[in-house]
Protein backbone atom coordinates (compact mmCIF):
# COMPACT_ATOMS: atom_id res chain seq x y z
CA UNK A 1 0.00 0.00 0.00
CA UNK A 2 1.52 3.49 -1.27
CA UNK A 3 0.65 5.27 2.22
CA UNK A 4 3.31 8.32 2.64
CA UNK A 5 1.17 10.83 1.65
CA UNK A 6 -2.29 9.70 3.60
CA UNK A 7 0.44 9.20 6.88
CA UNK A 8 1.68 12.68 6.63
CA UNK A 9 -1.56 13.75 6.44
CA UNK A 10 -2.56 11.75 9.76
CA UNK A 11 0.74 12.37 11.48
CA UNK A 12 -0.40 16.53 10.42
CA UNK A 13 3.58 16.93 8.54
CA UNK A 14 3.65 18.48 5.38
CA UNK A 15 4.27 16.53 2.62
CA UNK A 16 7.44 18.58 1.72
CA UNK A 17 8.39 17.79 5.54
CA UNK A 18 7.89 13.94 4.81
CA UNK A 19 9.71 14.23 0.79
CA UNK A 20 13.13 15.58 2.19
CA UNK A 21 13.58 14.23 5.79
CA UNK A 22 14.17 10.25 5.28
CA UNK A 23 13.69 10.14 9.19
CA UNK A 24 9.93 11.49 8.89
CA UNK A 25 9.16 9.24 5.82
CA UNK A 26 10.33 6.50 7.44
CA UNK A 27 7.93 7.05 10.49
CA UNK A 28 4.83 7.88 8.32
CA UNK A 29 5.33 4.92 6.57
CA UNK A 30 5.41 2.84 9.51
CA UNK A 31 2.71 4.73 11.44
CA UNK A 32 0.96 3.27 8.47
CA UNK A 33 1.96 0.35 8.86
CA UNK A 34 1.01 -0.05 12.45
CA UNK A 35 -2.46 1.42 11.70
CA UNK A 36 -3.37 -1.17 9.01
CA UNK A 37 -0.97 -3.91 9.45
CA UNK A 38 -0.39 -4.76 5.69
CA UNK A 39 2.48 -7.37 4.56
CA UNK A 40 4.60 -5.06 2.96
CA UNK A 41 5.81 -1.33 2.67
CA UNK A 42 6.80 0.88 0.11
CA UNK A 43 9.66 3.47 0.38
CA UNK A 44 8.07 6.17 -1.71
CA UNK A 45 7.85 10.02 -1.44
CA UNK A 46 7.13 11.22 -4.41
CA UNK A 47 8.03 10.56 -8.66
CA UNK A 48 10.71 13.16 -8.91
CA UNK A 49 13.29 12.04 -6.27
CA UNK A 50 15.84 11.15 -9.09
CA UNK A 51 15.06 13.50 -11.42
CA UNK A 52 15.81 16.47 -9.11
CA UNK A 53 18.50 14.69 -8.13
CA UNK A 54 19.34 14.79 -11.87
CA UNK A 55 18.76 18.32 -12.07
CA UNK A 56 15.15 18.71 -12.75
CA UNK A 57 13.48 21.97 -10.69
CA UNK A 58 10.49 20.40 -8.54
CA UNK A 59 8.73 22.13 -6.17
CA UNK A 60 7.87 20.30 -2.84
CA UNK A 61 4.90 22.73 -1.76
CA UNK A 62 2.17 22.04 -1.37
CA UNK A 63 2.39 18.65 -3.19
CA UNK A 64 6.02 17.75 -4.75
CA UNK A 65 5.73 18.79 -8.43
CA UNK A 66 7.87 18.84 -11.30
CA UNK A 67 8.34 22.27 -12.72
CA UNK A 68 10.57 21.50 -15.78
CA UNK A 69 13.43 20.09 -17.38
CA UNK A 70 16.92 18.97 -15.70
CA UNK A 71 18.96 22.21 -15.80
CA UNK A 72 22.01 23.05 -13.80
CA UNK A 73 21.09 22.85 -10.15
CA UNK A 74 20.26 19.49 -8.60
CA UNK A 75 19.34 18.77 -5.26
CA UNK A 76 19.77 15.24 -4.17
CA UNK A 77 17.34 13.59 -1.92
CA UNK A 78 18.75 10.04 -2.64
CA UNK A 79 20.13 9.81 0.74
CA UNK A 80 17.11 10.27 2.53
CA UNK A 81 15.13 7.41 0.37
CA UNK A 82 17.65 5.67 1.51
CA UNK A 83 17.75 6.39 5.21
CA UNK A 84 14.11 5.84 5.59
CA UNK A 85 14.63 2.42 4.22
CA UNK A 86 17.25 2.01 6.10
CA UNK A 87 15.32 2.65 9.82
CA UNK A 88 12.08 0.53 8.09
CA UNK A 89 14.12 -2.54 7.62
CA UNK A 90 15.77 -2.68 10.66
CA UNK A 91 12.50 -1.65 12.50
CA UNK A 92 9.75 -3.70 10.49
CA UNK A 93 9.27 -7.18 10.28
CA UNK A 94 7.53 -6.94 6.55
CA UNK A 95 9.33 -6.81 3.50
CA UNK A 96 10.58 -3.18 2.38
CA UNK A 97 10.46 -1.82 -1.07
CA UNK A 98 11.74 1.17 -2.61
CA UNK A 99 10.36 2.70 -5.17
CA UNK A 100 12.48 3.81 -8.45
CA UNK A 101 11.83 5.12 -11.73
CA UNK A 102 11.44 3.27 -14.73
CA UNK A 103 14.31 4.77 -17.08
CA UNK A 104 11.35 5.53 -19.86
CA UNK A 105 9.48 7.97 -17.24
CA UNK A 106 12.56 9.13 -15.68
CA UNK A 107 13.75 10.43 -19.34
CA UNK A 108 10.41 12.11 -19.79
CA UNK A 109 10.88 13.96 -16.83
CA UNK A 110 14.52 14.67 -17.87
CA UNK A 111 13.51 16.07 -21.04
CA UNK A 112 10.59 17.58 -20.13
CA UNK A 113 7.83 14.53 -20.45
CA UNK A 114 5.21 16.41 -23.68
CA UNK A 115 8.71 17.45 -25.33
CA UNK A 116 9.95 13.43 -24.69
CA UNK A 117 7.00 11.98 -25.91
CA UNK A 118 7.11 13.93 -29.35
CA UNK A 119 10.97 13.22 -29.78
CA UNK A 120 10.71 9.65 -29.20
CA UNK A 121 8.75 9.89 -32.72
CA UNK A 122 10.61 12.28 -34.33
CA UNK A 123 14.49 12.39 -33.20
CA UNK A 124 14.97 8.84 -32.39
CA UNK A 125 18.71 9.77 -31.35
CA UNK A 126 18.02 12.55 -28.92
CA UNK A 127 15.54 10.21 -27.24
CA UNK A 128 17.91 7.06 -27.01
CA UNK A 129 20.72 9.33 -25.26
CA UNK A 130 18.09 10.93 -22.91
CA UNK A 131 17.06 6.99 -22.11
CA UNK A 132 20.64 6.76 -21.68
CA UNK A 133 21.49 9.29 -19.19
CA UNK A 134 18.15 7.83 -17.04
CA UNK A 135 19.32 4.38 -17.27
CA UNK A 136 23.21 4.75 -16.04
CA UNK A 137 22.34 6.72 -13.18
CA UNK A 138 19.10 4.15 -12.59
CA UNK A 139 21.58 1.28 -12.61
CA UNK A 140 24.03 3.36 -9.82
CA UNK A 141 20.99 4.23 -7.53
CA UNK A 142 19.51 0.57 -8.17
CA UNK A 143 23.23 -0.37 -6.61
CA UNK A 144 23.32 1.55 -3.62
CA UNK A 145 19.69 0.25 -2.64
CA UNK A 146 20.37 -3.02 -3.18
CA UNK A 147 23.51 -3.00 -1.13
CA UNK A 148 20.87 -2.65 1.65
CA UNK A 149 19.19 -5.61 1.49
CA UNK A 150 15.33 -4.02 0.38
CA UNK A 151 13.55 -5.08 -2.37
CA UNK A 152 12.36 -2.74 -5.81
CA UNK A 153 9.17 -1.52 -7.04
CA UNK A 154 10.22 0.25 -10.39
CA UNK A 155 7.45 2.56 -11.45
CA UNK A 156 7.56 3.59 -15.06
CA UNK A 157 3.54 5.43 -15.61
CA UNK A 158 4.75 7.15 -19.01
CA UNK A 159 5.18 3.93 -20.38
CA UNK A 160 1.73 2.29 -19.86
CA UNK A 161 -0.36 1.96 -23.25
CA UNK A 162 -2.52 4.90 -21.97
CA UNK A 163 0.42 7.13 -23.30
CA UNK A 164 2.69 5.28 -25.59
CA UNK A 165 2.07 2.62 -28.08
CA UNK A 166 3.35 -1.16 -27.54
CA UNK A 167 5.81 -0.56 -29.85
CA UNK A 168 7.37 2.68 -28.72
CA UNK A 169 7.47 0.48 -25.53
CA UNK A 170 9.39 -1.81 -27.17
CA UNK A 171 11.71 -0.01 -28.62
CA UNK A 172 12.43 2.45 -25.71
CA UNK A 173 11.41 0.96 -22.40
CA UNK A 174 11.37 -3.00 -22.43
CA UNK A 175 14.89 -3.05 -22.42
CA UNK A 176 15.93 -0.63 -19.93
CA UNK A 177 12.99 -2.30 -17.27
CA UNK A 178 14.40 -5.83 -18.05
CA UNK A 179 18.04 -4.40 -17.17
CA UNK A 180 16.88 -2.96 -14.01
CA UNK A 181 14.82 -6.53 -13.10
CA UNK A 182 17.39 -8.88 -14.17
CA UNK A 183 20.15 -6.93 -11.97
CA UNK A 184 17.63 -6.81 -9.07
CA UNK A 185 17.04 -10.30 -8.76
CA UNK A 186 20.72 -11.49 -9.25
CA UNK A 187 20.78 -9.70 -6.00
CA UNK A 188 18.49 -12.16 -4.99
CA UNK A 189 15.98 -9.05 -4.32
CA UNK A 190 12.18 -9.50 -4.61
CA UNK A 191 10.97 -6.85 -8.00
CA UNK A 192 7.98 -5.36 -8.65
CA UNK A 193 7.18 -2.88 -11.43
CA UNK A 194 3.78 -0.56 -11.19
CA UNK A 195 2.33 0.88 -13.63
CA UNK A 196 -0.54 2.95 -14.21
CA UNK A 197 -3.50 3.11 -16.67
CA UNK A 198 -3.74 0.56 -19.48
CA UNK A 199 -1.46 -2.51 -19.72
CA UNK A 200 -3.34 -4.60 -22.12
CA UNK A 201 -1.75 -4.34 -24.90
CA UNK A 202 1.58 -4.92 -23.71
CA UNK A 203 0.82 -7.05 -20.86
CA UNK A 204 2.75 -10.04 -23.02
CA UNK A 205 5.88 -8.05 -22.73
CA UNK A 206 5.35 -7.57 -19.00
CA UNK A 207 4.93 -11.54 -18.22
CA UNK A 208 8.57 -11.68 -20.35
CA UNK A 209 10.22 -9.21 -17.92
CA UNK A 210 9.78 -11.72 -15.01
CA UNK A 211 9.25 -9.40 -12.38
CA UNK A 212 7.70 -11.05 -9.31
CA UNK A 213 5.14 -8.63 -9.14
CA UNK A 214 2.76 -6.17 -11.28
CA UNK A 215 1.40 -3.44 -9.70
CA UNK A 216 -1.59 -2.19 -12.38
CA UNK A 217 -4.88 -0.95 -12.39
CA UNK A 218 -6.59 -4.02 -14.39
CA UNK A 219 -6.49 -6.53 -11.54
CA UNK A 220 -8.73 -8.45 -13.96
CA UNK A 221 -5.87 -9.23 -16.74
CA UNK A 222 -4.80 -12.32 -17.45
CA UNK A 223 -0.88 -12.41 -16.68
CA UNK A 224 1.50 -15.73 -15.75
CA UNK A 225 3.07 -12.48 -12.70
CA UNK A 226 1.36 -12.36 -9.53
CA UNK A 227 -0.59 -9.15 -9.40
CA UNK A 228 -1.08 -6.16 -6.93
CA UNK A 229 -4.10 -3.86 -7.12
CA UNK A 230 -7.74 -3.78 -6.93
CA UNK A 231 -9.03 -0.90 -4.85
CA UNK A 232 -9.30 2.45 -6.88
CA UNK A 233 -7.95 5.55 -5.33
CA UNK A 234 -10.92 7.36 -5.47
CA UNK A 235 -12.91 3.74 -4.31
CA UNK A 236 -10.70 4.38 -0.92
CA UNK A 237 -11.34 8.14 -0.92
CA UNK A 238 -15.11 7.40 -1.01
CA UNK A 239 -15.27 4.94 1.37
CA UNK A 240 -18.13 3.44 -0.07
CA UNK A 241 -18.26 0.01 1.36
CA UNK A 242 -20.34 -1.87 -1.22
CA UNK A 243 -17.64 -0.82 -3.81
CA UNK A 244 -15.01 -1.69 -1.98
CA UNK A 245 -16.49 -5.20 -1.57
CA UNK A 246 -17.35 -5.44 -4.84
CA UNK A 247 -13.89 -4.49 -6.02
CA UNK A 248 -11.68 -6.69 -3.44
CA UNK A 249 -14.01 -9.36 -4.65
CA UNK A 250 -13.49 -8.89 -8.12
CA UNK A 251 -9.34 -8.86 -7.21
CA UNK A 252 -9.26 -11.87 -4.86
CA UNK A 253 -11.78 -13.94 -7.15
CA UNK A 254 -8.15 -14.28 -8.73
CA UNK A 255 -5.74 -16.60 -7.04
CA UNK A 256 -2.90 -14.30 -8.37
CA UNK A 257 -3.09 -11.35 -6.66
CA UNK A 258 -1.63 -9.25 -3.75
CA UNK A 259 -4.80 -6.71 -2.44
CA UNK A 260 -3.71 -3.01 -2.50
CA UNK A 261 -4.78 -0.09 -3.56
CA UNK A 262 -4.13 0.68 -7.77
CA UNK A 263 -1.70 3.71 -6.69
CA UNK A 264 -1.20 6.46 -3.84
CA UNK A 265 -3.80 6.53 -1.24
CA UNK A 266 -4.92 9.94 -1.35
CA UNK A 267 -4.04 11.83 1.58
CA UNK A 268 -7.47 12.78 3.22
CA UNK A 269 -8.55 9.20 2.88
CA UNK A 270 -10.26 8.80 6.28
CA UNK A 271 -8.26 5.50 8.05
CA UNK A 272 -11.77 4.19 8.43
CA UNK A 273 -12.06 3.07 4.74
CA UNK A 274 -8.43 1.72 4.36
CA UNK A 275 -10.04 -0.70 7.52
CA UNK A 276 -13.21 -1.38 5.65
CA UNK A 277 -11.34 -2.76 2.68
CA UNK A 278 -8.67 -4.64 4.93
CA UNK A 279 -11.57 -6.43 7.00
CA UNK A 280 -13.62 -7.28 3.39
CA UNK A 281 -10.34 -8.31 2.45
CA UNK A 282 -9.73 -10.82 5.97
CA UNK A 283 -13.20 -12.30 4.87
CA UNK A 284 -11.52 -14.50 3.07
CA UNK A 285 -9.69 -16.02 5.44
CA UNK A 286 -6.02 -16.75 5.22
CA UNK A 287 -4.72 -13.30 6.62
CA UNK A 288 -4.50 -13.13 10.10
CA UNK A 289 -4.90 -9.98 11.78
CA UNK B 1 -7.01 20.76 -51.44
CA UNK B 2 -8.62 19.74 -48.34
CA UNK B 3 -7.85 16.31 -48.50
CA UNK B 4 -3.92 17.16 -48.40
CA UNK B 5 -4.47 19.45 -45.39
CA UNK B 6 -6.28 16.77 -43.86
CA UNK B 7 -3.68 14.32 -44.30
CA UNK B 8 -0.65 16.37 -43.29
CA UNK B 9 -2.48 17.12 -40.06
CA UNK B 10 -3.21 12.81 -39.71
CA UNK B 11 0.73 12.01 -40.67
CA UNK B 12 1.82 14.89 -37.75
CA UNK B 13 3.73 16.76 -40.48
CA UNK B 14 3.57 20.84 -39.49
CA UNK B 15 5.40 21.48 -42.30
CA UNK B 16 3.36 20.06 -44.77
CA UNK B 17 0.23 21.31 -42.97
CA UNK B 18 1.36 25.14 -43.09
CA UNK B 19 2.16 24.54 -47.24
CA UNK B 20 -1.06 23.12 -48.19
CA UNK B 21 -3.07 25.90 -45.66
CA UNK B 22 -0.39 28.42 -48.01
CA UNK B 23 -1.84 26.99 -51.24
CA UNK B 24 -5.55 26.96 -50.38
CA UNK B 25 -5.64 30.34 -49.24
CA UNK B 26 -3.84 31.59 -52.18
CA UNK B 27 -5.93 29.59 -53.83
CA UNK B 28 -8.96 31.93 -52.85
CA UNK B 29 -10.93 28.76 -50.26
CA UNK B 30 -12.75 30.18 -47.66
CA UNK B 31 -10.64 30.19 -44.64
CA UNK B 32 -14.05 28.42 -42.77
CA UNK B 33 -13.47 25.67 -45.03
CA UNK B 34 -9.64 25.03 -44.88
CA UNK B 35 -10.66 25.01 -41.11
CA UNK B 36 -13.46 22.77 -41.66
CA UNK B 37 -12.93 20.62 -44.01
CA UNK B 38 -8.82 20.34 -43.83
CA UNK B 39 -7.88 20.35 -40.34
CA UNK B 40 -10.75 20.02 -38.34
CA UNK B 41 -11.38 16.78 -40.49
CA UNK B 42 -7.65 15.80 -40.00
CA UNK B 43 -8.20 16.43 -36.35
CA UNK B 44 -11.20 14.35 -36.11
CA UNK B 45 -9.91 11.31 -37.64
CA UNK B 46 -6.82 11.74 -35.37
CA UNK B 47 -9.31 11.18 -32.41
CA UNK B 48 -10.50 8.01 -34.20
CA UNK B 49 -7.08 6.54 -34.35
CA UNK B 50 -6.92 7.95 -30.78
CA UNK B 51 -10.06 6.09 -29.83
CA UNK B 52 -9.40 2.99 -31.79
CA UNK B 53 -6.13 2.71 -30.21
CA UNK B 54 -3.74 2.83 -33.59
CA UNK B 55 -2.50 6.67 -32.13
CA UNK B 56 -1.14 7.27 -28.82
CA UNK B 57 -1.05 10.58 -26.78
CA UNK B 58 2.85 11.13 -28.97
CA UNK B 59 1.01 10.30 -32.26
CA UNK B 60 -2.24 13.17 -30.92
CA UNK B 61 0.78 15.32 -29.34
CA UNK B 62 2.48 15.69 -33.21
CA UNK B 63 -1.18 15.65 -35.01
CA UNK B 64 -2.52 18.61 -32.88
CA UNK B 65 1.08 20.43 -33.53
CA UNK B 66 0.10 20.37 -37.10
CA UNK B 67 -2.87 21.51 -36.63
CA UNK B 68 -2.72 24.67 -34.69
CA UNK B 69 0.66 25.50 -37.25
CA UNK B 70 -2.37 25.60 -39.87
CA UNK B 71 -4.51 26.54 -37.81
CA UNK B 72 -2.42 30.28 -36.99
CA UNK B 73 -2.38 30.99 -40.36
CA UNK B 74 -5.91 30.95 -40.87
CA UNK B 75 -7.14 32.55 -37.21
CA UNK B 76 -7.29 36.28 -38.01
CA UNK B 77 -8.98 35.66 -41.33
CA UNK B 78 -11.95 33.79 -39.09
CA UNK B 79 -12.68 36.13 -36.82
CA UNK B 80 -15.70 38.13 -36.90
CA UNK B 81 -16.79 35.27 -39.86
CA UNK B 82 -19.79 33.41 -39.98
CA UNK B 83 -18.53 30.38 -37.96
CA UNK B 84 -20.70 29.89 -35.20
CA UNK B 85 -19.09 27.38 -32.54
CA UNK B 86 -21.18 25.15 -30.77
CA UNK B 87 -21.13 24.74 -26.93
CA UNK B 88 -18.97 26.58 -25.04
CA UNK B 89 -16.51 25.42 -22.70
CA UNK B 90 -14.50 26.50 -19.70
CA UNK B 91 -11.46 24.08 -19.03
CA UNK B 92 -8.84 23.73 -16.56
CA UNK B 93 -6.79 21.94 -14.45
CA UNK B 94 -7.02 21.83 -10.80
CA UNK B 95 -5.02 23.67 -7.90
CA UNK B 96 -1.25 22.13 -7.55
CA UNK B 97 -1.44 19.93 -10.76
CA UNK B 98 1.11 20.76 -13.70
CA UNK B 99 -0.15 18.01 -15.51
CA UNK B 100 -1.85 19.55 -18.79
CA UNK B 101 -0.79 17.05 -21.58
CA UNK B 102 -3.91 15.36 -21.47
CA UNK B 103 -6.52 18.41 -20.94
CA UNK B 104 -4.46 19.95 -24.08
CA UNK B 105 -5.18 16.61 -26.05
CA UNK B 106 -8.71 16.65 -24.71
CA UNK B 107 -9.06 20.48 -25.88
CA UNK B 108 -7.74 20.24 -29.35
CA UNK B 109 -10.31 17.37 -29.75
CA UNK B 110 -13.05 19.61 -28.51
CA UNK B 111 -12.51 22.25 -30.97
CA UNK B 112 -12.11 20.09 -33.76
CA UNK B 113 -15.49 19.02 -32.69
CA UNK B 114 -16.58 22.34 -33.23
CA UNK B 115 -16.88 23.55 -29.37
CA UNK B 116 -15.11 26.99 -28.52
CA UNK B 117 -12.93 25.97 -25.72
CA UNK B 118 -11.74 28.92 -23.04
CA UNK B 119 -8.51 27.58 -21.66
CA UNK B 120 -7.45 28.32 -17.70
CA UNK B 121 -4.58 26.17 -18.54
CA UNK B 122 -2.93 24.54 -15.14
CA UNK B 123 -2.90 25.18 -11.60
CA UNK B 124 -5.88 26.82 -11.31
CA UNK B 125 -7.57 28.05 -7.75
CA UNK B 126 -10.63 27.25 -7.06
CA UNK B 127 -12.27 30.46 -6.81
CA UNK B 128 -10.30 30.79 -10.51
CA UNK B 129 -12.72 28.14 -11.90
CA UNK B 130 -15.55 29.73 -10.15
CA UNK B 131 -14.76 33.48 -11.54
CA UNK B 132 -14.32 31.81 -14.99
CA UNK B 133 -17.54 30.32 -15.16
CA UNK B 134 -19.43 34.10 -13.95
CA UNK B 135 -17.66 36.05 -16.50
CA UNK B 136 -17.90 33.13 -19.77
CA UNK B 137 -20.78 31.69 -18.55
CA UNK B 138 -19.99 28.41 -20.46
CA UNK B 139 -22.13 25.56 -21.03
CA UNK B 140 -20.03 23.30 -19.77
CA UNK B 141 -17.18 23.65 -17.05
CA UNK B 142 -14.41 20.82 -17.69
CA UNK B 143 -12.11 20.08 -14.81
CA UNK B 144 -9.08 18.14 -14.95
CA UNK B 145 -6.56 16.14 -12.03
CA UNK B 146 -4.26 13.78 -12.65
CA UNK B 147 -3.08 13.82 -9.15
CA UNK B 148 -4.35 11.82 -6.27
CA UNK B 149 -3.40 14.49 -4.33
CA UNK B 150 -4.99 17.69 -6.47
CA UNK B 151 -8.14 15.39 -7.22
CA UNK B 152 -10.02 16.77 -4.55
CA UNK B 153 -10.40 20.26 -5.44
CA UNK B 154 -13.00 19.23 -7.88
CA UNK B 155 -15.32 18.70 -5.35
CA UNK B 156 -14.58 22.09 -3.84
CA UNK B 157 -14.95 24.07 -7.38
CA UNK B 158 -19.07 22.33 -7.59
CA UNK B 159 -19.64 22.97 -3.81
CA UNK B 160 -18.26 26.86 -4.29
CA UNK B 161 -20.90 26.60 -7.55
CA UNK B 162 -23.45 25.18 -5.51
CA UNK B 163 -23.05 28.11 -2.67
CA UNK B 164 -22.95 30.86 -4.95
CA UNK B 165 -26.36 29.76 -6.54
CA UNK B 166 -24.43 28.93 -9.55
CA UNK B 167 -24.74 25.38 -9.66
CA UNK B 168 -27.54 24.94 -12.11
CA UNK B 169 -26.28 27.13 -14.56
CA UNK B 170 -23.36 25.29 -16.01
CA UNK B 171 -22.91 21.23 -16.26
CA UNK B 172 -19.68 20.19 -14.84
CA UNK B 173 -17.76 17.24 -16.39
CA UNK B 174 -14.46 15.52 -15.09
CA UNK B 175 -11.66 13.48 -16.00
CA UNK B 176 -7.67 12.55 -15.25
CA UNK B 177 -6.16 9.52 -14.51
CA UNK B 178 -7.14 9.11 -10.59
CA UNK B 179 -10.73 10.05 -11.12
CA UNK B 180 -13.65 7.62 -12.64
CA UNK B 181 -17.41 7.36 -13.16
CA UNK B 182 -17.72 7.02 -9.32
CA UNK B 183 -15.70 9.65 -7.88
CA UNK B 184 -17.75 12.30 -10.58
CA UNK B 185 -21.44 10.92 -8.94
CA UNK B 186 -19.55 11.78 -5.55
CA UNK B 187 -18.46 15.06 -6.28
CA UNK B 188 -21.72 15.57 -8.18
CA UNK B 189 -20.30 16.61 -11.13
CA UNK B 190 -22.64 15.99 -14.34
CA UNK B 191 -20.38 13.79 -15.86
CA UNK B 192 -17.18 11.97 -16.21
CA UNK B 193 -15.07 11.11 -19.52
CA UNK B 194 -11.28 8.81 -19.31
CA UNK B 195 -10.39 10.82 -23.13
CA UNK B 196 -10.45 13.07 -25.52
CA UNK B 197 -13.39 11.34 -27.98
CA UNK B 198 -15.46 10.33 -25.37
CA UNK B 199 -15.53 13.74 -23.93
CA UNK B 200 -16.50 15.14 -27.19
CA UNK B 201 -19.26 12.52 -26.80
CA UNK B 202 -20.18 13.20 -23.32
CA UNK B 203 -20.39 16.21 -24.34
CA UNK B 204 -22.98 15.93 -27.26
CA UNK B 205 -25.10 14.18 -25.20
CA UNK B 206 -25.39 17.07 -22.39
CA UNK B 207 -25.81 20.23 -25.00
CA UNK B 208 -28.27 17.86 -26.56
CA UNK B 209 -30.20 17.81 -23.47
Amino acid sequence: MVCADHGAYLLNLTLKEVAQDGEKLAQVIQYCHELYRYDMVLVFSDPYVEAQAMGCPVELEPYPTLLGPAARHSYDRTPEIIHAAKILKMKLDVPVFVSVKGPFTLASFLAGIENYLKIILKRENEASRFMETAMQYQLQYLERLLSLGVNIMIGDPLASSSVISPQMFLKYAFKALQTLVDKTKTHGALVAIHICGDVRPISEYLDKLGADILSIEDIELRTETLKMGGVGTSTILNGDPNRIKSEVDTALENKNVILSTTCDVPPHTPPENIKTMLRIASEYGNIER
Amino acid sequence: MFDSIKQAVIEMDDEKTKESVSIALKEKVDPVEILEKGLIAGMQEVADLFARKEYYVPEVLLCSEAFYAGFDKIKQLIKGSSRKPGAKIVFGVVEGDIHDIGKNIVKVMLEAAGYEVIDLGRDVPVLEFVKAVEREKPDILAISSLMTTTMTHMGEIILELEKRNMRNAVKVIIGGAPVNEEFAASVKADGYSPDGPSAVKLIEKIVSG
